[in-house]
C-alpha cells in the first residue's frame, strides 16, 4: 500500500518507537485531518442502524482520508513492512448510550504469534470521555496465548489503559492485545471504526528510520531511560508481571524485533 | 401474622490474580462477586481503588482461599498465557 519513494521518512518510526510498540502493543496517533471531517463522519455514523461491515467505506467515504494519512502509512510501514495491506475486515463499533461493558477478549482464536503480522487501526471520529464506553486495552498482553473464556474472571487489571481520546484519534494496536470496553453511561453514541492491516512479506531489512547505533548498545541496568531499542525491549513491564513472565516477555520481544530487523529472513 | 426471617450466610467470592503463587505477592487483577440478585461486575474506565494489595491482605480481612492457583505450566514454558496466578477466596456472611 505504501509507495516507498513518496513516503517521507518523517512519518516513519525510529528504533526505540518500534521497540516500544513491540513491548507495549499499541501507539496512539492524533491525526491532523481536514477541518470538519471528524464531525461529518460522526454524523453519518449517527444515522446508521446496522453495521455495514466492509461497506462502511461507501457509507462514510471520508474514512479513506483517514487510512491514507501519511502518519498512518508511516506507522504501518514501520511495523508491517513497505508492502503492508489494508484488509477488507472493517467494522463500525458503536457503543450506544446505556450499553453495558464488554468483557476482555482477544480477537479470533488463540493462535498467537511472536511475529508482527496483523495490526488493528481504531479510528474515533468523536471525543471519547470516560463515561462514553471507551475501548480499554491492556498493554503487554499481545504475546499471551490466552483463550478468551479464561478471561471471564478478570475485571479491572492493573495497567489497563482506557482510550479516552480526542476526535481524530487513530489507535494502532497489536491484533492479539487484550481489550474490552466500559459501559456507556452518557447520552452520546461512541463510534469507532476498526481497520485491519496485514503484513504481506517478511522483512529483509528494517522498514523504519533505522540507526544501528540505537539498537545494538548493550543493555545496562540502571540505564532504563537510555534511548536505545534493546533497553526499551528489556525494561518495559507495563503489567508489572513477575520475573518469570518478564524474562519470557523479553525473549519473545527480542525474537519479534530481530525478525523486524530482517535478521531471521531466509 | 408476620414471619420471622432467619437470614442464612451466603457466599461472597473474590478472584485475585497475583503476580506469583505466593500470597504475599502483589495483585494484578481483582473481581469481587456479591451474592445479591442482579449483581454484576464491569470493567471501568476510571481508576478504582482496590481494597487489597496482596492475597494476604484479604486473608487478614477474613477471606478464605477456596482455590489455589495451578502452578504447573500447561504449555511449553517459553510461552505466556494468562495474567497472574488466580486465587479464589470466599467469605460466608449474611448479606442484606
Amino acid at each position: 500500500m505504501t509507495d516507498a519513494a513518496t513516503l517521507s521518512n518523517e512519518h516513519l518510526l525510529d528504533d526505540v518507537e518500534v521497540a516500544d510498540f513491540v513491548a507495549n502493543g499499541y501507539r496512539i496517533l492524533e491525526l491532523e485531518l481536514p477541518e470538519g471531517l471528524n464531525e461529518a463522519a460522526a454524523l453519518k455514523l449517527d444515522e446508521l442502524e446496522q453495521n455495514p461491515g466492509d461497506e462502511i467505506m461507501d457509507v462514510v467515504p471520508e474514512l479513506w482520508q483517514v487510512v491514507e494519512q501519511e502518519v498512518v502509512k508511516g506507522v504501518m510501514t514501520s511495523l508491517l513492512g513497505t508492502d503492508f495491506a489494508l484488509m477488507s475486515h472493517r467494522h463500525w463499533h458503536c457503543r450506544q448510550p446505556g450499553t453495558g461493558h464488554m468483557q476482555w477478549h482477544q480477537d479470533s482464536t488463540n493462535r498467537r504469534d511472536i511475529r508482527l503480522e496483523q495490526l488493528l487501526g481504531l479510528y474515533y471520529p468523536r471525543d471519547v470521555s470516560a463515561d462514553m464506553g471507551p475501548t480499554i486495552v491492556v498493554p503487554g498482553t499481545h504475546f499471551r496465548n490466552a483463550p478468551t473464556d479464561r478471561m471471564a474472571t478478570y475485571t479491572n487489571i492493573k495497567g489497563q489503559i482506557p482510550l479516552i481520546v480526542k476526535a481524530g484519534t487513530f489507535a494502532v494496536t497489536h491484533y492479539d492485545m487484550w481489550h474490552g470496553t466500559s459501559a456507556n453511561r452518557s447520552g452520546v453514541k461512541r463510534h469507532m471504526i476498526k481497520f485491519l492491516f496485514r503484513r504481506t512479506k517478511d522483512n529483509t531489512a528494517p522498514t523504519w528510520n533505522h540507526d544501528p547505533a540505537r539498537v545494538d548498545q548493550p543493555f545496562s541496568y540502571g540505564d532504563e531511560q537510555a534511548a536505545n531499542a534493546r533497553t526499551a525491549l528489556r525494561s518495559a513491564n507495563p503489567l508489572g508481571v513477575s520475573q518469570s513472565d518478564h524474562y519470557k516477555e523479553i525473549k519473545i520481544r527480542t525474537e519479534c524485533f530481530d525478525q523486524l530487523l530482517g535478521k531471521t529472513a531466509g | 401474622m408476620s414471619q420471622v426471617k432467619n437470614p442464612q450466610p451466603r457466599q461472597r467470592l473474590l478472584y485475585l490474580h497475583a503476580r506469583t503463587p505466593s500470597v504475599y505477592s502483589g495483585i494484578l487483577g481483582l473481581t469481587q462477586i456479591e451474592p445479591v440478585a442482579g449483581h454484576k461486575v464491569e470493567i471501568t474506565a476510571q481508576d478504582e481503588e482496590w481494597p487489597y494489595e496482596t492475597v494476604h491482605d484479604a486473608i487478614v480481612d477474613g477471606w478464605q482461599i477456596v482455590q489455589f492457583p495451578h502452578q504447573q505450566a500447561p504449555i511449553a514454558d517459553r510461552d505466556l498465557d494468562m495474567v497472574g496466578y488466580e486465587f479464589i477466596l470466599q467469605k460466608m456472611e449474611v448479606v442484606n
